[in-house]
């Protein structure tokens, strides 16, 4: 079976809209993957190729089961295993390497739209130049426990020596590396926006939904009838409506850039094509503000948002708000701006109309 | 007739260096500030090289704040800050100053400050420096110092309300310091001549009338 096949390409399609509706809860494994798990949940069984490397294949069970793509089975991505001969001869690879570039083209036929925007990235590149650590889609995605993770999470696996070397130029680098996506400067073609996300200062986590229990859409929608996007007062109205009177370590919203697509994250740009220009996000008005959210950490780890008006970034009611965001530039006050322009003013006007003053009465002074 | 003036040594050498060295400082912080803040509008120079100008600056300010603070906690010129305890007294002589810079000035009445070497600021100077140098300034320095490396001192911002208000705070004060850095060389040529106390602060004297006998 080819990876062109009509049948596999619709029924990964199926799959795949399956998956769309169906929320991964505990438990979703069938029978047919339990079956699966009876001996590749085993320790120690691997699988050999051409050059004497050999690759585990041991599936952690419980990973894959909390993995968003345990809807779809073992035999959504596994179609070339034939049951009959099963495991008898599957198709000779030279390396392990050769395996995880062939197996590629299985993500590829759910995950089309990525593979587009992969196509031109850095990693697209080195891997056509032959590059043997460039990753495929399991590089960076995993392979049997593919969950949401930030970025940041994703990259750093390999760009261990990320932070050294932005702290070299970057004021405030590990600050700029926990709240700005990676791809948001490394992938520069692609649009940007601030999501606002839920912080729960109790447990140090982001404050979570729990599964079957929904509440922050609809409390959202409820505080933004007409939805065109939560503005400062209705935001307010949110943040006290999650924090009741009384609430000892009130959540927080903290603010994130990150893409407003995450498949335009596989445009990866070369290092040089990194956005390195401050005023990028640093000015009124640049493009990352543009867009906003707000949002809370659904139970299976991908965001819940709600779309908000981007003047909630720099209304004098974000110190209440927001007061874990604040981007120079980017959120400025006009509030502020103001009252910066009547100090200057004053700073002029009182000398300069003090010395009018004593102008006009020096004849005054200058009697005996 | 000409009245008799004293030099009068007031302002020590380390007050002086001090005092410069704040000046320029502030300017600078000002600047780069305003460049920080209006990148989309001001163009004296990049982002970064701002943001590192300013950091700079300001841990050079931080040093300089301990030099006056060192230099008046180990000498008797604490003196020229002791605030008036007698509010009475305070605030009839500040309303005299303040009737002198509004109304007395302009008719010519003499200034209702007599300066000494342990009396060298006005009952509003007094007030209004013990409020910056005591208040104001440390206030300044914590809020940039905060906001130079958020993650390391992300227990303090948490502390004091969350980034956003430890960023008003220092735009707060930084909007006041433009406005007290464009007053103050104003309110410092209103001496006898325009540039009295500019020349005191480089050579440390002070040209002072002496007061009329029985006076």
């Amino acid at each position: 079976m080819t990876r062109g096949s009509p049948w596999v390409r619709i029924a990964a399609a199926l799959l795949a809209a399956a998956l769309l509706h169906a929320a991964p809860t505990a438990g979703a494994l069938t029978d047919d993957d339990n079956a699966c798990l009876g001996c590749h949940g085993q320790e120690g069984l691997t699988k050999t190729f051409g050059k004497g490397e050999s690759l585990p294949l041991r599936v952690d069970g419980a990973a894959f089961e909390g993995s968003v793509h345990a809807p779809l089975g073992c035999a959504a991505c596994h179609a070339d295993v034939d049951l009959k001969t099963h495991p008898g001869a599957t198709k000779d690879y030279a390396s392990v390497r050769a395996f995880a570039l062939a197996k590629a083209g299985v993500c590829q036929q759910c995950h089309e739209d990525a593979f587009k925007q992969h196509a031109d990235s850095v990693h697209a590149r080195r891997i056509r130049e032959g590059n043997a650590v460039a990753p495929t889609c399991t590089g960076c995605h995993g392979a049997h426990a593919v969950t949401p993770k930030t970025a940041y999470q994703t990259c750093v696996g390999c760009h261990a020596a990320a932070l050294a070397a932005h702290q070299k130029w970057l004021p405030n680098a590990a600050l700029h590396q926990e709240v700005v996506s990676c791809a948001a400067c490394h992938a520069p073609a692609a649009l940007r926006m601030v999501d606002l996300r839920l912080y729960d200062p109790a447990t140090k986590t982001w404050a979570a939904e729990k599964p079957g229990e929904p509440w922050f859409e609809k409390m959202a929608k409820s505080l933004d009838p007409n939805g065109n996007g939560l503005d400062a007062r209705e935001l307010l109205e949110l943040v006290k409506s999650i924090n009741p009177e009384g609430t000892r370590a009130p959540k927080k919203f903290r603010g994130r850039i990150e893409l407003r697509n995450n498949v335009e994250a596989h445009r990866l740009a070369e290092k040089s094509a990194a956005l390195r220009a401050c005023d990028s996000c640093h000015s009124v008005g640049a493009e990352p503000f543009r867009t906003v959210t707000v949002s809370v950490t659904g139970p299976d780890g991908r965001p819940i948002r709600h779309p908000a008006q981007n003047e909630i970034l720099s209304a004098a009611t974000a110190v209440v708000s927001l007061p874990e965001f604040y981007a120079i530039g980017g959120t400025r006050s006009q509030v502020l701006d103001v009252l910066f322009i009547l100090a200057l003013l004053s700073g002029i006007a009182i000398p300069a109309g003090h010395l009018t003053i004593r102008w006009l009465f020096r004849k005054l002074r200058s009697k005996p | 007739m000409s009245a008799k003036t004293n030099r009068v040594y007031v302002h020590p050498l380390p007050v002086r260096m001090w005092h410069w060295l704040n000046a320029f400082g502030f300017i600078a912080l000002i600047l780069t500030g305003v460049q920080i803040r209006y990148v989309d509008l001001v163009g004296l120079m990049s982002f970064r090289t701002a943001v590192s100008l300013h950091n700079w600056v300001g841990f050079v300010l931080i040093g300089n704040f301990f030099v006056w603070l060192l230099f008046y906690l180990f000498s008797d010129k604490i003196r020229v800050y002791h605030p008036e305890l007698s509010p009475v007294k305070h605030f009839r002589a500040s309303f005299r100053q303040l009737q002198y810079y509004g109304y007395g000035i302009f008719k010519g009445d003499p200034n209702p400050h007599h300066l000494s070497v342990y009396h060298k600021f006005n009952a509003l100077q007094s007030m209004a420096y013990q409020i910056i140098m005591l208040l104001l300034v440390p206030l300044q320095f914590v809020t940039g110092l905060l906001l130079w490396d958020l993650k390391r001192f992300a227990g303090a911002v948490d502390f004091f309300g969350g980034v956003r208000v430890v960023d008003t705070v220092h735009v707060l004060l930084f909007i006041f310091f433009t406005a007290f850095i464009l007053v103050h060389p104003y309110l410092a040529s209103l001496g006898h001549t325009p540039l009295a106390h500019f020349k005191a602060m480089v050579t440390g004297y002070e040209d002072v009338e002496e007061p009329p006998a029985g006076g």
